[in-house]
């Protein structure tokens, strides 16, 4: 109301709708910059739930982002995997430093998801979700049987934490600093992309395949540059979970996780760009409020999964949608 | 030790395993057929059976042939209860139908391992001693197993093909507005066909139940063998998973002579992932892609 007298601007119901969806707008921002910096004060275990929810963002957004080009992977632990163990492999074995080891990783993860997604991509539906399925176990048999590099079934321990130029993260503050900053350019990647040509493009294919092919639009092409930057951003997520645990085992990228990237993508929502950050907020701190009963924990997973597909398919994000749209139409 | 009764054991495994694999696999594909829905709680209806089956023979003292029909029952009834009020929004839905599915798995594993918890537990061995046929050596209990399976695919076929029920079924997953304007009923075959289908796995899980132990964790090797095997018989193919069920099962068993198992595992997976993009409509081309 102030700005509207100060501005002196004619008191018109359009006027004031947009100077108020603007205040809200700078509200939200506000509350989610006070959001995002309460883990510094509240302790050190908000901190980690906090920085396991930013990795989780990331893996979320990359699995989206396939999604929205029109193919679901089952298999997203796969290059989660790639990721974990390349970043750590690589600096093992080459000596190079943390930083290095995780751009190597990052890059042999995206030529393997696009050799990859070339050929599995010609498949679609649920072949396509069958095959990366089967490939996400192929992955996992394949760390448990080379012992000798991997560790097999044990796993890898003391992973040194990240450092960049002898600044090393290794205090849950410093780590929440980097896992934020990730997120949110994980979450700004898809906002920018989304507002492009190409993000556009990813769209049109994934509504209408055959009449995006028609148009001019290589769906097979478009697929594998989401597929790869996809895949990418699951390696992002894969390099930080290794380096923040500083433990790996193939376990970790069982078939479990996959199935939890796809609860937090459809109840964030599959629909909305921010579906999978509000799907990771809601989802990673859940396991907390169960402890001692995983059971009850997975089975209001599998519940709130069909309730949510059936009354909600927008998930969270289509709620918060529908407010919004209910709160400007007032 | 021969060559030809080393392969003639293996041949034997295998045979037991692929009807494993063609009980869990053909029940998968047609309830793909039926309702377009990939069916990740099917290995939980397998692991639901075993543990049906425990229940009845070691609690209520049933002899084997009714307590793995009285899973059978309890499978269906449950399983077209389930289509019934969780999975009827989903039908021909394949996405959204098949993540509801991975729902209602995480569901039916966890309840199990509420009411049983996580240890294995082990029936009574069926029947004791081994047959020896042209020197190779089968165990009893394998062989009733065997039997069963086969007396239970005969049952399935002649009632699919001869049975009322069975032909509008067929007519449902050949093409189910087709069928309606022909006057069957489709929507009591969604919950049939549903029903099916997992007790069809519940068959399975109970017939294994005796060989090998029982567990809420049990159904995921068998679903990961399901999904194999439809993809290269091509999913809704219902000659197409016999066929891919029983070489699935000699693969494994062949390829276990030469290569360490986790090895072959691998193979297998490249051999599938191969066959998927060489074959994408199965291998007897009737699947539908």
């Amino acid at each position: 109301m102030t700005t509207q007298l100060t501005a002196g601007a004619p008191s018109t119901p359009g006027a004031w709708r947009t100077s108020r969806s603007r205040g809200l707008a700078v509200a939200c921002a506000v509350a989610a910059a006070l959001a995002a910096a309460w883990p510094w004060a509240a302790g050190q275990f908000v901190l980690h739930l906090a920085i396991l929810a930013c990795i989780n963002i990331v893996i979320v957004n990359g699995l989206s982002l396939i999604d929205r080009c029109g193919q679901l992977s089952f298999g997203h632990s796969a290059p989660v995997a790639l990721g974990a163990y390349g970043s750590v492999l690589f600096s093992s074995a080459l000596g190079v430093g943390t930083v290095t080891a995780a751009a190597l990783s990052l890059v042999a993860g995206a030529l393997v998801a696009g050799v990859l997604g070339w050929v599995i991509l010609r498949l679609r539906g649920v072949y396509f979700v069958l095959v990366t399925f089967a490939f996400a176990e192929l992955v996992r048999l394949v760390l448990l049987d080379a012992g000798s590099i991997t560790g097999g079934a044990n796993g890898i321990a003391g992973i040194p934490p990240l450092s960049i130029g002898g600044f090393a993260f290794d205090t849950r503050e410093r780590f929440y600093a980097l896992a934020l900053a990730l997120a949110i350019a994980s979450v700004g990647f898809m906002v920018w992309l989304f507002s492009r040509p190409l993000g556009r493009a990813m769209t049109a294919v994934a509504a209408n395949p055959a009449l995006a092919e028609s148009t001019g639009l290589s769906v097979l092409r478009l697929q594998i540059v989401a597929y790869i930057a996809g895949s990418v951003l699951a390696s992002v997520g894969g390099v930080l979970t290794a380096r923040y645990i500083g433990f790996i085992s193939p376990e970790s990228f069982a078939t479990g996780a996959s199935v939890a990237f796809i609860t937090m993508l459809v109840i964030g929502g599959r629909k909305s760009l921010y579906g999978p950050m509000l799907g990771a907020l809601v989802l990673t701190p859940l396991p907390e409020f169960f402890r001692g009963a995983v059971q009850t924990q997975h089975i209001f997973y599998g519940a709130a999964l069909i309730l949510i597909l059936r009354f909600l398919p927008g998930g969270i994000a289509g709620v918060l949608n529908i407010k919004a749209a209910w709160r400007s139409a007032k | 030790m021969d060559w030809h009764l080393l392969i003639g054991q293996a041949t034997a495994n295998g045979l037991v395993v692929g009807l494993l694999y063609l009980l869990m696999a053909v029940g998968f594909t047609l309830v793909f057929g039926v309702m377009r829905m990939v069916n990740f709680a099917h290995g939980e209806f397998y692991m639901l059976g075993a543990f049906a089956a425990y229940f009845f023979t070691t609690k209520l003292a049933l002899p084997f042939l009714p307590a793995v029909a009285l899973s059978f029952a309890v499978a269906i009834v449950v399983g077209s209860l389930v289509e019934w009020f969780i999975l009827k929004p989903f039908r021909k839905d394949e996405l959204n139908g098949m993540i509801v599915t991975i729902g209602l798995a995480l569901i039916l594993q966890n309840i199990a391992l509420m009411m049983f918890g996580p240890d294995p537990v082990s029936m009574p061995s069926i029947a004791s001693g081994a047959t020896t046929i042209l020197g190779i050596t089968v165990a009893n209990s394998r062989v009733v197993v065997v039997g069963f399976a086969v007396v239970v695919l005969l049952l399935l076929y002649a009632f699919l093909r001869h049975s009322r029920a069975g032909r509008g079924l067929r007519a449902v997953v050949e093409d189910s507005e087709t069928a309606a304007i022909q006057g069957v009923r489709a929507r009591i075959y969604y919950p049939l066909g549903f029903g099916i289908g997992v007790g069809l796995a519940a068959i399975g899980g109970a017939l294994m139940a005796p060989l090998f132990s029982v567990s809420p964790f049990m159904g995921q090797t068998p679903l990961l063998k399901a999904f194999m095997v439809v993809i290269l018989g091509g999913l809704g193919s219902i000659p197409g998973a016999a066929l891919a069920g029983l070489c699935l099962g000699l693969l494994e068993s062949y390829s276990t002579l030469f290569l360490s198992s986790s090895t072959a595992d691998m193979l297998i997976f490249l051999l599938v992932m191969l066959g998927m993009l060489a074959f994408p409509r199965g291998l007897i081309g009737r699947g539908e892609a």
